[in-house]
Formats: structure tokens, C-alpha cells, sequence
């Protein structure tokens, strides 16, 4: 049983009588009026308990963007029902109205909509409605929880897809559907076509050309039908938060960037997380599209706790593409979880794959480094200029066993991997 | 603020000089400037018994206790015209010490304050003369020229102009009652100048006994019987308030009610990915390891110059410092000092590591 306010604006009333007739007679008159009229509102209020409620949920929302919880609300009783729902959505789930008011004849149903706006790319449950029913007066109500489990995924916003279509491009200058015709621009053999000037004399085929009558030349196209791997760490270091994102989710933009990218390509992707052992895996070679796949896949990704176990990764590597591929490594450069982890994994994977270790810099640091101002402002240059004396160090080492390192910004590092990947397309090193 | 910073001095002021009974001004226990032990013991010595009681009622019973003279020093105005009629009545001769005009008005006597004796700039103005029927006053001559003028049946010590009227010793029509409109010349400072002892023994000395009475704030007469306010409010108010208590319960309970179970919220972890950095400068800082934080500034202002100057980054420094001196045309020797120089204090290490990215900014290209 529930109050609301009018039993208490009543209960002012009940000054009046005070006042006009002092006495306890009157007191208790008037507290035996509240008590009759509120259990009388609670008898004629319809069970809240005969309410069926049946949640729509959208699958994912990016985050960013808003979606609708609908709810239909179907009243089993004979009598009218006055009700007041609220759904118990997290904070982080940005509910704007999870708590509305609704009026059910008997034996109908009425659909309400919560509008969602999520603050926090993950798995957001919704476990509970809580329905109140008020009687006829409006008194007092009656109130249950009612079980109504509902999920919503809330997907990586992909910001950095604004970049696809310049990179799509660039990709296309390599291909042969493009009018600009390098030579070496991919290595396969495409097609023989008519010789039209401005083409590259080297690239004339002088054996087609002698068996027809006009110049032939020979076109060719980027290598396609090669294998990319991401593998994006979600260990520890993922956490640290650098410009106000944790770097899994700088690293789940580049990845998805890259991704979509490489498929464009041609390419084969497969995609996996990992710490100590396998968090999500999605292969381009499944039916479906692959964007939607790699999101719902990178929507519940949360940075864990542990040190990455970077000695299990080239089987991993192996057991998602057991050919020569381009393996992608989402990682930080933080020296001393890189000597002890990454480096020694990393001949395993450069002996058979092309490697390319991705990671976050931090603005910060440079701007650290750059303040000299006061005794403890050098002091903090100095320990700046020690991690990015480090981190220099640690990418050294890492071109020492062959592997590319991409270092750069937040906002830099999805375009900055695209344009590694296009290189080494364009290179023919795939 | 103001108000209350003024009410708290105004009251300390109030305890500090209230407390200190014998630095009171004309006490006759004080023996500074402005007290009068020298009239009190002069006249003890006379044989006349000065008392000194400490309230209204002890003043009121040793007045009535035999003949004697009151003399009533109330500078704050503690006491209301009736209660001064009062002691006056007990009293065989009251000495006044500059009541205010207030405190007259209950006396019987058309006795009145006329207002302070006019400030004499010059100072060569004669002092006031008796020039009154008074024989006591007579017999004084002249005195100080201090304090307020008071009119009344009997004028003594007017002012020397005669403007603005009344005397500085004024008594009722038979004597009794004198108002001293000048207390001052009792102080021990200026009891020795003109006629001033004269006219204190002559005042004070004429009864066996002196009843010299300071009243203090408790002697402050209350207006009349306090009322318990409670008997003012109208009869149903109890029941009121007891009605809206239980209106406040309810309020309590309407309020207090959730809309269901409260939601969780997994927060994430949230690390600073800079910190570490932060943290290990806080270290540099606590040990004073300045060597090692310029050894490392220094590295990475030559690892920056040997990239910017195509060397290669394993190359030792002075091959990065001749090829800066190539590039920027400073001598060797000015480059060295400036890279190579060890700061050893805080104080070294700042303008140093500043003049470090300086040296940076001029020789990599913009």
C-alpha cells in the first residue's frame, strides 16, 4: 500500500476542523476519516498484480543514439486501472521518462515508450517494472514489481567511419576500376585492355600487342583474398583512459574501421579479443553482414582486470587464419607490460605473418613534456619525456623483430592503421 | 557581520570595564588618575564610615540603618528616577554625581540638565566661582571647570559667561538633594586644584556615615511581572501542532515510498593512462633525483635534435652537437654547455630544461 499526495493535502484539511472545533474528538474523527477513505481507495484499486506486461526492444543501439523500450500494458481485471509504471533502467542507460502514467480500461492494453539515450557503449538489463495502481479517489495505491527482463546492447558509435569513404577511394586508385594505372600498383595479373596514352610504356605487352593489330597493355590489380587478423587487447592496460576513452575503445574504432576497409578490399577478416583467452571472434567468412557482426560482437568488450597472455596469441592466430596474413595488434606500448608480453610472442608471429602493432599515444604526455614552468612542472616533463623515451624504445624494438608500429593519437590512430593497411596492400606485402 | 562584530566589542568592552570594579572612574577603591580613594580616604580618616554596598536593596538598608550621607555614582544610568527617589528619601543628604535628565524627573526637586559646561579652548577663563546661597559651596570657592550644567532652585558654579544657564552644583530647596554636575573634581587627578577638596569634604564629610553606591546591571529595576507566553496563544494550538506532526508523518510516508527497487549501475573502471607518468614525476620530485630528471630531459632533447638533424639516434652526443652546430651556427662550445651542463638543485633545473626546448625550437626547423 502506497500514500500519495492528496491523502496528505486531505490530511491538511483536517486543520479546519482543528481549529474551528478544539478537542481530540475532532482529531480523531478526522484521523478515522483519512483511514476509512484511504482503505476504501485501496480495496476499489485494480490489482496491480493482473497486469501484463510485454517489453519491445530494439537488438542495439549505437551509442549516441536514442531508441524506444515500448511497453504494453494489458489490464486482466473488471475494473479500471489508474496506474503509474517505471522501469528500472540504470543511470548509465539515459532514461528520460522511465516513469509514466497510464490509464487502462478493463481488459485492454495500452503500448507506452521509455525513450533511451545511452551514455556507455555495453550490455545494459533491465530487470523490473514496477507498477502502481491508485484507487478511484486517488488516495492511496496499491504497488508491486512485476519480473520483465529485458537486454539492450549498446554498439560502439564507429565514429571513425567518416574516414571510410576516403580510404574506399584510395583503396579504388589501386584497383583497376580506377583510371589511374601505376605501374606496380598491385602485383596479380588483372586483365589486357587497349593501350590509351598517358599509360605506363613498361606495361605494354609486346606478345599480345604482336597478335592484334592496335598496342596492348597489361593491368593489374591489388592482391585480393587475403587474410587481415585483428586482435584487440582487452587486458589491463586497455583501461587507461587517454583524452577521456579507454583505449579499448580507440582500439575497437580502429578495428572497425579496418575491418570494414579490408572486406571492401577483398580482404578476409577476422577478428578477435583477447586477454588470456578469447573474448569475442567474428570471421568475414560467416554469412551476414559484417559490420553488424564485429559491433554486437565489440558491444559487450570491457577491459579485464588481468595481464594479457601474449603467448597464446599465435595460435589463436593461427587457429582463425592458418595462412600468411596481415595479423593487427591493438595494444599499448607501455614498456614494461610489452617486454614481458608482446615481445617475446612476436617472432612467432613475424616468422609467418606481416605484424602491425597498433597504439594509442597520449596527447597528454606531450603536452606534460612540454611544461616547464615550475619545479614540479619539470619534474613531470622529465617523467613524461621518460615514457616517450620508452615507448620509442619499445617500438624500436618491436621494428627490430619486423614488425610495423602505428603510433598516434585517438583521433589519429583509425585513419593512421587504414592508411598502414593500404600501404602494405599497395606494396603487394599481404 | 558589521552589527555583530559591534555588538560582541560593544559587550567585551561592557565585561572589561564591569569586571574591573577598581579601575571603575571616581571608585573609591582606585588609586589611578580617574579613581577617587583620595576623597574616601581622607574622609575615612576624618572618622566618617564609607560603605560601599554592592546592590540597590544593601544601598537601601544602610541608608536606612542610621544617619548618613548617599553618594550615587551611576555614569551608565543603571537606575530608574523612582528607584533614586527612593534612596534619596532614605538618605539624610544625597550627593548626585551627574544623574541623567531621565533620572530627575521622579526626585520632587525642579532640578534639570541643562547640558555640558561649554569647552574653553583658551583656557584663560577664570574658573567657576559658588557665587550661591549654599554654604557648602561657599565655602569651596571655585573649582575645576568640568562636566554638565544642571538648573535648579538653588545654582551654584555657573558658568563663567553665564551662557548657557544653571551651575555645576545645583540643590534643592532645602538642601538635601545636591546634584554634583561636575564628579570629576573628585578624581584623584584634580582633587588637589582650586576649591575641589573642599568642596568633596564638604558634600561628603557632613554625615557620620558615607554610603558611596556604584549600581551595577543588576540593579536594573524590571518593568513588571514576565508572562508565560505560552498563556497568550489561543487554546487549540497544542492540538495543531499534534495534528501537523501527524500531517508531517504522512508526508514522510507519501515521500518516502519508492517507485521500486533501485537500479544498479556497473561502473567501469576508470584509469588515468598519464598517471603513471604523474606518479613517477611525484618520485623524481621526493627524492630529489635532479641528475637523473635532466638526464632524461637531456636525451630527449638529443634524441629529438638527432632526428630532426638526420642523425642517427645510437650516435653519441657529440656527434649530434657538431651537427647542430652545423645547422645553427652557434660555436660547439656554447652548444655543449648548454646540452651538457649537470643542474644540481631546483632552482638550476628550471631556466636549464627551459632553455633546453629553446635550444630545440632553434635548431629544428619549423
Amino acid at each position: 500500500m502506497v500514500i500519495t499526495g492528496r491523502l496528505v493535502l486531505l490530511a491538511l484539511l483536517g486543520v479546519v476542523p482543528v481549529i474551528v472545533y478544539p478537542g481530540s474528538t475532532s482529531i480523531l474523527l478526522w484521523a478515522l476519516l483519512l483511514i476509512v477513505l484511504a482503505a476504501l481507495d485501496v480495496a476499489l484499486a485494480a490489482s496491480p498484480r493482473r497486469i501484463g506486461i510485454t517489453r519491445t526492444l530494439p537488438d542495439g543501439v549505437r551509442l549516441g543514439e536514442e531508441c524506444d523500450s515500448a511497453l504494453v500494458l494489458r489490464n486482466h481485471t473488471a475494473r479500471r486501472m489508474r496506474a503509474t509504471f517505471r522501469e528500472t533502467w540504470q543511470p548509465s542507460a539515459g532514461a528520460r521518462d522511465p516513469e509514466q502514467r497510464v490509464a487502462l480500461p478493463r481488459g485492454e492494453a495500452r503500448r507506452r515508450t521509455v525513450r533511451l539515450r545511452p551514455v556507455r557503449r555495453g550490455i545494459l538489463r533491465v530487470d523490473t517494472v514496477t507498477v502502481r495502481s491508485a484507487g478511484p479517489l486517488g488516495l492511496a495505491a496499491r504497488q508491486i514489481t512485476v519480473p520483465a527482463p529485458g537486454v539492450l546492447r549498446v554498439l560502439p558509435p564507429f565514429h571513425s567511419r567518416r574516414h571510410l569513404p576516403s580510404k574506399l577511394r584510395k583503396l579504388r586508385e589501386l584497383d583497376g576500376r580506377s583510371a589511374v594505372q601505376l605501374r606496380g600498383a598491385g602485383t596479380e595479373f588483372d586483365s589486357l585492355r587497349d593501350y590509351v596514352r598517358g599509360d605506363d610504356v613498361r606495361s605494354i605487352d609486346w606478345r599480345a600487342t604482336a597478335r592484334r593489330r592496335g598496342t596492348v597493355v597489361r593491368t593489374w590489380r591489388p592482391e585480393r583474398d587475403r587474410r587481415v587478423v585483428v586482435v584487440l587487447d582487452t587486458s589491463r592496460t586497455s583501461a587507461g583512459r587517454i583524452l577521456d576513452e579507454p583505449r579499448l575503445d580507440t582500439g575497437i574504432e580502429a578495428a572497425l574501421l579496418l575491418s570494414v576497409l579490408a572486406e571492401r578490399g577483398g580482404d578476409k577478416v577476422h577478428f578477435l579479443a583477447f586477454d588470456r583467452r578469447l573474448r569475442a571472434r567474428v570471421d568475414s567468412s560467416a554469412r551476414g553482414n559484417l559490420l553488424s557482426a564485429l559491433v554486437t560482437a565489440m558491444a559487450p568488450l570491457e577491459p579485464e582486470l588481468i595481464e594479457a597472455d601474449w603467448s597464446r596469441v599465435p595460435a589463436q592466430v593461427r587457429s582463425a587464419s592458418p595462412h600468411r596474413s596481415l595479423v593487427v595488434l591493438l595494444t599499448s606500448l607501455d614498456s614494461g607490460s610489452v617486454e614481458e608480453g608482446l615481445l617475446p610472442a612476436l617472432p612467432g608471429l613475424t616468422e609467418r605473418h606481416v605484424v602491425v602493432v597498433a597504439s594509442v599515444r597520449d596527447p597528454r604526455l606531450e603536452d606534460l613534456r612540454a611544461d616547464r614552468s615550475t619545479a614540479s612542472a619539470t619534474f613531470r616533463a622529465a617523467a613524461a619525456e621518460r615514457a616517450l623515451l620508452d615507448r620509442a624504445a619499445v617500438a624500436r624494438q618491436l621494428r627490430l623483430l619486423g614488425a610495423e608500429v602505428v603510433d598516434a593519437v585517438p583521433a589519429e590512430l583509425p585513419p593512421r592503421l587504414a592508411d598502414t593497411y593500404i600501404r602494405l596492400k599497395a606494396a603487394g606485402r599481404l | 557581520m558589521v552589527g555583530a562584530v559591534v555588538l560582541a566589542l560593544t559587550v567585551l568592552i561592557t565585561l572589561l570595564s564591569g569586571t574591573g570594579e577598581e579601575g571603575a572612574p571616581l571608585s573609591p577603591e582606585n588609586p589611578g588618575p580617574e579613581g577617587a580613594r583620595g576623597v574616601a580616604q581622607v574622609l575615612a580618616d576624618e572618622g566618617v564610615d564609607v560603605e560601599r554596598p554592592g546592590s540597590f536593596d544593601e544601598a537601601l538598608a544602610l541608608l536606612d540603618a542610621g544617619p548618613a550621607t548617599l553618594f550615587l555614582n551611576d555614569a551608565r544610568q543603571y537606575l530608574s528616577a523612582t528607584q533614586i527617589a527612593t534612596l534619596t528619601t532614605a538618605a539624610d543628604r544625597s550627593v548626585l554625581a551627574g544623574p541623567g535628565a531621565r533620572q530627575l524627573t521622579a526626585l520632587g526637586e525642579d532640578i534639570d540638565l541643562v547640558g555640558p559646561l561649554p569647552f574653553d579652548p583658551g583656557g584663560d577663563t577664570p574658573p567657576p566661582e559658588a557665587a550661591c546661597a549654599d554654604p557648602r559651596a561657599s565655602a569651596a570657592g571655585t573649582i575645576t571647570a568640568t562636566g554638565s550644567l544642571y538648573s535648579g532652585p538653588v545654582e551654584c558654579f555657573p558658568s563663567a559667561t553665564g551662557d548657557p544657564p544653571g551651575g555645576l552644583y545645583v540643590t534643592g530647596a532645602d538642601g538635601s538633594v545636591g546634584v554634583l554636575g561636575a564628579p570629576g573634581v573628585l578624581a584623584n587627578r584634580s582633587i588637589t586644584a582650586e576649591g575641589n577638596a573642599a568642596l568633596a569634604l564638604q558634600l561628603l564629610g557632613s554625615s557620620p556615615a558615607l554610603v558611596w553606591f556604584e549600581p551595577t546591571g543588576a540593579d536594573v529595576a524590571s518593568v513588571g511581572e514576565g508572562i508565560d507566553p505560552l498563556t497568550l496563544l489561543p487554546p487549540w494550538v497544542d492540538l495543531l501542532l499534534a495534528w501537523l506532526l501527524v500531517c508531517a508523518v504522512l508526508a514522510m510516508l507519501w515521500r518516502g515510498r519508492r517507485m521500486g527497487p533501485l537500479a544498479t549501475e556497473p561502473l567501469p573502471v576508470l584509469v588515468r593512462a598519464a598517471e603513471t607518468a604523474e606518479g613517477r614525476a611525484r618520485l623524481y620530485q621526493d627524492a630529489r633525483s635532479v641528475e637523473h630528471a635532466a638526464a632524461t630531459l637531456r636525451s630527449g632533447t638529443l634524441t629529438r635534435l638527432a632526428r630532426s638533424l638526420r642523425v642517427d639516434h645510437s650516435a653519441p652526443a657529440s656527434e649530434i652537437i657538431d651537427a647542430a652546430a652545423r645547422r645553427s651556427g652557434y660555436p660547439r662550445e656554447e652548444l655543449e654547455r648548454r646540452l651538457l651542463h649537470r643542474p644540481t638543485t631546483n632552482r638550476e633545473l628550471v631556466p636549464w630544461s627551459q632553455g633546453l626546448l629553446d635550444l630545440e625550437k632553434e635548431i629544428t626547423p619549423p
